[in-house]
């Protein structure tokens, strides 16, 4: 699986979970809270993209994630293992 | 399962297992892992006497009875046990009996709680007030009963999860700003603007032990018309301000907050929670707040009690008085350790040891077999990298018991940090 098919699953969930977004407007060195999400929302999104993923990452591991980006890089990594 | 204690209970919200009475499987792994068992060790570890600031418990760490200092209860002026406050609860159970067998609008409704609720808007400087079986059923009830689909409900990002729970059942968008950040709350407000909006921030933080920057709350929501605002006191009614009311009256700005909320079984020393505003608003939420509404009344024993300890804490300022005295000198005592206390300034006073769950939970057990009652607070309650101890301070704390509470945290926490590199000096 490529880093780009990663964020694809993420931006899905993204405009699963959140209201008024265009997907051109998800650019990856942006932050979810910058598209409008709460901590509740970004949870959802976490937690569904790792589901679809089949991936199970501590959440104590992403919490210096702040880009969507990084968080396809942290999920990539596991990706890889 | 390996790295168990990088997990958390923030891991295993979402369930795949085919039957709902199933937990995830990775759950029921990750529970019976030894490392992590002795984490849940600590919780619902069982009181065997009242809540005073030496009490006994049945300890999970060797399954021994044990004196200890408590550091734990809210029973911050120790009005739980206060010798006025349990007579007074006494007289109300001969008369009353234990339960009210009633929801509040067809038979659950005494005198004892009309009386309670005047005598609670007239301490909060308000109009009226609804009282609930608990301060989540109040927060709940609150949120839920005023907010509509459309509205946008906007917190601190540190509010207690009673409120997320009311904005969720409201259908109301929800937003939370940074802790104690105007600007990103000013951003918020900008972006909604127009809309009917409520901003929730709490007078005294439960986890840190900070206080709202109410001043600039409420210049920055006076820029937007139709916006209210909320103000959890859980962990401040009785204590701050002149007269006990709260940080609002500590700010003298109780006139700008619309809605104030208290719970009483913090410093009141009882159970339930309670709602003060302007009449109109009140008398809307008894019709359409669920947890009032579809729930039995407060037990009148407890209120009779309860009517008693609000004529306690305020007949004079000696228990407050005595709160902050203690506080005083057991933070000073912290300092001199140079112990990371966050940023408090209350009687909640976190001691903050760092990212590392293992350190918390030895620490922990030394300290409650040295006769220290001191619970460890990990993620997903406070941040990974921020695991703490969480101290309430009580006007029942004797000097001796402060003493020694503090030689157990100066040879557990202070010396295990030292010795880990982890203290600034
Ligand atoms: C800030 C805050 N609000 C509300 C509550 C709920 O109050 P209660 O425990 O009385 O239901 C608590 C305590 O748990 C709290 O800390």
């Amino acid at each position: 699986m490529t880093r780009d098919e990663v964020i694809a699953v993420i931006k899905k969930n993204i405009l699963d979970n959140l209201e008024d977004l265009e997907e051109s407007s998800i650019d990856p060195e942006k932050s979810m809270k910058d598209l409008g999400a709460n901590s509740l929302d970004i949870i959802e999104v976490v937690s569904c993209s790792m589901r679809e993923l089949n991936l199970k990452i501590p959440r104590t591991e992403l919490a210096d994630v702040k880009t969507i980006g990084q968080l396809a890089d942290k999920f990539m990594e596991q990706i890889g293992k | 399962m390996s790295d168990a204690l990088k997990y958390s209970l923030a891991d295993f919200f979402y369930n795949d297992s085919k039957n709902v009475l199933d937990p995830p499987s990775d759950f029921e792994e990750w529970m019976s892992d030894p490392s992590v068992r002795v984490g849940f060790s600590f919780y619902e570890q069982k009181l065997l006497a009242a809540p005073r600031s030496s009490t006994e418990i049945l300890s999970n760490v060797d399954g021994k009875k044990r004196r200890v200092i408590n550091l734990m209860s809210y029973n911050y002026l120790g009005l739980s046990t206060h010798p006025e406050v349990i007579e007074a609860a006494i007289e109300g159970l001969r008369k009353y009996g234990l339960g009210a067998s009633g929801a509040p609008l067809l038979s659950g409704t005494y005198d004892l709680h009309v009386e309670f609720a005047r005598q609670l808007a007239a301490f909060k400087g308000k109009e009226d007030c609804i009282l609930y079986s608990s301060g989540l059923g109040g927060n709940v009830g609150a949120i839920q009963g005023i907010l509509r689909k459309g509205d946008v409900f906007i917190m601190d990002e540190k509010c207690h999860k009673s409120l997320v729970d009311g904005c969720t059942l409201s259908g109301a968008k929800m937003l939370f700003f940074n802790h104690n950040n105007m600007q990103n709350l000013d951003d918020l407000l900008a972006k909604n603007k127009g809309k009917r909006i409520l901003v929730a921030v709490e007078g005294v933080y439960s986890m840190d032990g900070d206080l709202v920057k109410l001043p600039e709350v409420v210049e920055v929501c006076e820029r937007y018309p139709n916006t209210a605002i909320y103000i959890d006191e859980a962990h401040s009614t009785l204590m701050f301000g002149k007269n006990g009311k709260g940080v609002a009256e500590h700010f003298n700005l109780e006139d700008k907050v619309g809605i104030s909320f208290g719970t009483l079984s913090k410093s009141f020393g009882g159970v339930g929670g309670f709602i003060c505003s302007n009449a109109p608003i009140i008398r809307y939420l008894k019709g359409y707040s669920s947890p009032f509404h579809f729930s039995c009344a407060p037990s009148p024993v407890v209120i009779a009690g309860l009517i008693k300890a609000l004529e306690v804490a305020t007949r004079d300022s000696s228990l407050r008085d005595k709160l902050w005295e203690n506080t005083k000198y057991f933070k000073e005592r912290l300092d001199g350790m140079h112990l990371d206390l966050g940023g408090t300034e209350s009687q909640v006073i976190p001691i903050i040891i760092g990212a590392s769950g293992e350190m918390l939970y030895s620490m922990a057990a030394s300290m409650q077999t040295r006769g220290l009652f001191l619970q460890p607070v990990d993620f997903p309650a406070v941040p990974a990298e921020a695991r703490r101890f969480r101290i309430s301070m009580s006007a029942q704390l004797t000097k001796a018991e402060m003493d020694e509470a503090l030689n157990i945290i100066e040879d557990v926490v202070a010396r295990g940090m030292r010795e880990a590199g982890l203290l600034k000096t």
